[in-house]
C-alpha cells in the first residue's frame, strides 16, 4: 500500500467512520441516558429501534403517508411506547424485586416480545430497505466519497444531540433527571416524582432510539434482527464510559472511526470483531472509559 | 412399566432418610428427588430416540446452569461469556475425538479443563472489574469467540460447522442418543454432585460472602480476587464439560448457536429457576428448556411468549419459580 492510498483510506475512514458514528453515538446515548438514571443497561434498545424502524417502513410503505407525519409519528410512538413500558412493566419489576438484575432481565423479555411481534407481522419476513430521505447524490470531501444521505444522517443526529444536551443542562425536567442520576433518595426528598422522570427518560431514550432507527434504516437491509447495530452503541457507550453523556458521543465517533479504519486497512472481516476488542481494550486499560469518574468501591 | 417404578422408587427412598437426617431436607423434596430419580432411569424405556435427545440436551443445559449458578448465583459476578466455555469444550472434545481418537471421558476432561484454564485467564482480566463492567467485558469476550469460532477455519470449520465423529471408548462408538443417554445422565449426576459438594465446602461460604459485600468478605480475611477467580474458572470448567456432554451425542456443531442468546438463555433458567439456588437452577433448566422445546412446535410466537414468561416472572415471581410455588401453595414446608 502506497502513502497516497493509505492517505486516501484514512479520509475515507474517518469520513465515513463519522457518518455511521453518529448513529452509534445517539444509540449509546440512548442506552447511558437510562443507565445514568436507573442502573439498567437496557438490553431492549437494540430492538427498540428495529420496532421503531418498521412503524415508520408501514407507516411510509404500507399506508403511503408523506415523510412529515411518518417521522414525528414514528418518533412519538417510541416515545410512548418506551415510556409506557417504564411505567406499567417496569415499576411492577421494581416493586417487587429491586435488584437491576431483574430490571435488566424484563428489558431483555421486551426484546423478545418485539422481535417475535415483528416476524409474527410478516413485514420482517423479507429483508426490505427503507426508502430514502433525500436522493442519495455522490459528493467529494477531501478524497472521500460521501452521499447527500450522509451528510443529512450526521446532521440530524448532531442536532439531536444538540437539543437532548440542551434540554438535560438547561430545563428542569433535565436537572430533574441529573438529580435522580447523583442520588434518586435525595431527589425525591427534594420533590423530584421519580416515576414521572423515569418515564420521561425512557421515552427520550426510545425516541432517540427512533431517529437513529429512521436514519440508519436506509443505509442497512431491515430485517427482524437488525437490533444487533446496538452492540456498536453499547461500545461506544463502554468507551466514553458508560454514565458519560459526552463520553457516549464521542465514543460513536471513535467506533465508527475505528471501524472504518479496521475494515479499509485490515479487513472487512474484521470489521465486526473491532467494537468487541475496542470493548476488551478500553476495560482493560481504563476501565471507567476515557469519560468515566473514578470507579468507586461500595462500602458496606 | 408399573413394575419398575417400584423396583427404582424404594431404592431412592430407601438411600434417602439418611440424606434428610443429615440435612433436614424437607419431605417435599425427597419426593421430588425420588421422582426425579424414577424419570430419569425410565425414561430411555418409555420414550422415541428424538425424545431422548431433548433429554440429553436439558441435561447439558442443567450442567451449564449449574456453571452459571457457581459464578452469578453464588458469587454475584456478572460473567456474561458461557456460551463461549461451552464452545470450548464443544470444539476441544470435538477435536480431540476427530483428530487423535480420544477415548470420551479423556475428551471430556480435557474440554473442562481447557475451558476452565481460558475461564481462570479471562477471569484473571475481567474480575478487576464489577458489575456491569464485568458483564460487558465478558460479553465481548464471549462475541469475539464466537467470531473465533466462525473464522478460524482450519480448527473449527468456519462458518461451514464441524462434523463431530462418534465418541468412542475401546471399541465402543456412541451412535445415538440412546447410546448416550446413559454417559450423560451419569455426568450431570456427577457435575450436580461436585456442585453441592462446592457449596457446602468452604470456597462456597467464601463464594457467598464475596457476593454479599466484598467489603465484609476482605475483612474477614477471604481472598476476594482468588474467590472470584476461582468462581469464574469453576464455572468456566463446567461450561466445557456441558460441551463435551453435548458432543457425546450431536455429529454436528455451528458457531451461530455460540452466541450471547445462548448465554442469556442459560441465563433466564437460573433467574426463572431462582436465582442463588442449585435446585433453581437445575429446575430453571428443565421447566425453561422444556417449554422453549414446545414453543418450537410454533416458532412465530416462541420469541413472544418467551418474552411474556421472563417479563412476566420478572413482574411477579422475581425471585424464581420454585419461591414462587412455596410462597404460594406449601406456605411453611420450610418451617
Amino acid at each position: 500500500m502506497t502513502l497516497d492510498v493509505a492517505f486516501l483510506f484514512l479520509q475515507q475512514g474517518i469520513a465515513s467512520g463519522l457518518i455511521v458514528g453518529s448513529v452509534y453515538a445517539l444509540l449509546a446515548l440512548a442506552i447511558v441516558v437510562i443507565f445514568k438514571t436507573s442502573e439498567v443497561p437496557n438490553f431492549s434498545q437494540g430492538e427498540m429501534v428495529m420496532a421503531a424502524g418498521y412503524i415508520a417502513l408501514y407507516l411510509l410503505v404500507f399506508q403511503s403517508l408523506p415523510l412529515w407525519i411518518v417521522m414525528p409519528a414514528t418518533i412519538l410512538a417510541a416515545f410512548a411506547g418506551a415510556a409506557l413500558f417504564r411505567r406499567l412493566i417496569l415499576n411492577q419489576v421494581a416493586r417487587a424485586n429491586g435488584s437491576p438484575v431483574n430490571l435488566v432481565i424484563a428489558t431483555l423479555g421486551l426484546s423478545y416480545v418485539l422481535r417475535g411481534f415483528v416476524r409474527q407481522t410478516g413485514f420482517g419476513d423479507t429483508p426490505r430497505s427503507f426508502p430514502p430521505v433525500v436522493e442519495p447524490e455522490s459528493i467529494l470531501i477531501g478524497q472521500a466519497s460521501v452521499t447527500t444521505l450522509d451528510l443529512v444522517i450526521l446532521a440530524t443526529a448532531i442536532v439531536v444531540m444538540a437539543a437532548f444536551f440542551w434540554m438535560f443542562k438547561y430545563t428542569k425536567t433535565g436537572r430533574a433527571m441529573r438529580a435522580v442520576g447523583m442520588n434518586p433518595k435525595a431527589a425525591r426528598l427534594v420533590g423530584v416524582d421519580l416515576t414521572r422522570i423515569h418515564m420521561i427518560v425512557w421515552g427520550l431514550s426510545g425516541g432517540i432510539s427512533a431517529v437513529a432507527a429512521l436514519l440508519i434504516s436506509p443505509k442497512v437491509l431491515m430485517t427482524a434482527d437488525m437490533g444487533s447495530i446496538v452492540t456498536l452503541g453499547f461500545a461506544a457507550a463502554i468507551v466514553g464510559g458508560f454514565t458519560s453523556l459526552p463520553g457516549a458521543v464521542v465514543g460513536g465517533f471513535l467506533i465508527g472511526i475505528i471501524e472504518n479504519l479496521v475494515g479499509l486497512f485490515i479487513t472487512s472481516r474484521a470489521i465486526v470483531l473491532a467494537p468487541f476488542l475496542a470493548i476488551m481494550l478500553v476495560l482493560v486499560i481504563r476501565p471507567q472509559g476515557l469519560f468515566g469518574g473514578r470507579v468507586e468501591i461500595k462500602k458496606v | 412399566m408399573r413394575d419398575k417404578t417400584a423396583a427404582v422408587l424404594p431404592r431412592s427412598e430407601a438411600d434417602l432418610p439418611g440424606l434428610s437426617a443429615r440435612s433436614s431436607v424437607p419431605l417435599g423434596r425427597v419426593a421430588l428427588l425420588a421422582l426425579a430419580v424414577a424419570t430419569l432411569a425410565l425414561l430411555p424405556f418409555a420414550v422415541t430416540g428424538y425424545v431422548l435427545y431433548i433429554a440429553n440436551l436439558l441435561l447439558v443445559f442443567v450442567v451449564l446452569c449449574l456453571g452459571l449458578h457457581l459464578v452469578i448465583g453464588e458469587s454475584g459476578q456478572f460473567a456474561l461469556a458461557h456460551a463461549a466455555f461451552y464452545g470450548i469444550g464443544i470444539y476441544t472434545s470435538g477435536l480431540a475425538g476427530n483428530a487423535f481418537g480420544w477415548p470420551f471421558p479423556l475428551s471430556m476432561l480435557l474440554a473442562g479443563l481447557v475451558a476452565g484454564a481460558v475461564g481462570v485467564v479471562i477471569g484473571a482480566v475481567a474480575l478487576r472489574m464489577r458489575d456491569i463492567y464485568l458483564a460487558l467485558a465478558t460479553f465481548a469476550f464471549g462475541e469475539a469467540m464466537q467470531w473465533v469460532f466462525l473464522n478460524w477455519d482450519q480448527v473449527t470449520g468456519g462458518p461451514n460447522g464441524l462434523r463431530i465423529s462418534p465418541a468412542r471408548l475401546g471399541a465402543f462408538e456412541i451412535l445415538s442418543d440412546r447410546q448416550a443417554y446413559p454417559v450423560v445422565v451419569v455426568m450431570t449426576v456427577l457435575m450436580l454432585l461436585l456442585t453441592i459438594l462446592i457449596s457446602r465446602s468452604r470456597l462456597g461460604r467464601s463464594f457467598r460472602a464475596v457476593r454479599e459485600s466484598e467489603v465484609a468478605a476482605m475483612a474477614m480475611g477471604i481472598p476476594v480476587r482468588r474467590a472470584k477467580i476461582t468462581a469464574f474458572g469453576l464455572s468456566a470448567f463446567f461450561a466445557g464439560v456441558a460441551g463435551s456432554m453435548f458432543a457425546t451425542f450431536s455429529t454436528y456443531i455451528h458457531p451461530d448457536s455460540l452466541g450471547f442468546q445462548t448465554t442469556i438463555l442459560v441465563l433466564t433458567m437460573i433467574v426463572v429457576g431462582g436465582l442463588g439456588s442449585i435446585a433453581g437452577a437445575v429446575g430453571g433448566a428443565i421447566v425453561f428448556g422444556l417449554i422453549s422445546e414446545f414453543l418450537r412446535q410454533t416458532p412465530s410466537y416462541q420469541e413472544i411468549i418467551y418474552g411474556l414468561i421472563l417479563i412476566g416472572f420478572m413482574m411477579y415471581a422475581p425471585r424464581g419459580l420454585f419461591a414462587f410455588i412455596r410462597d404460594k401453595v406449601g406456605g411453611g414446608t420450610r418451617g
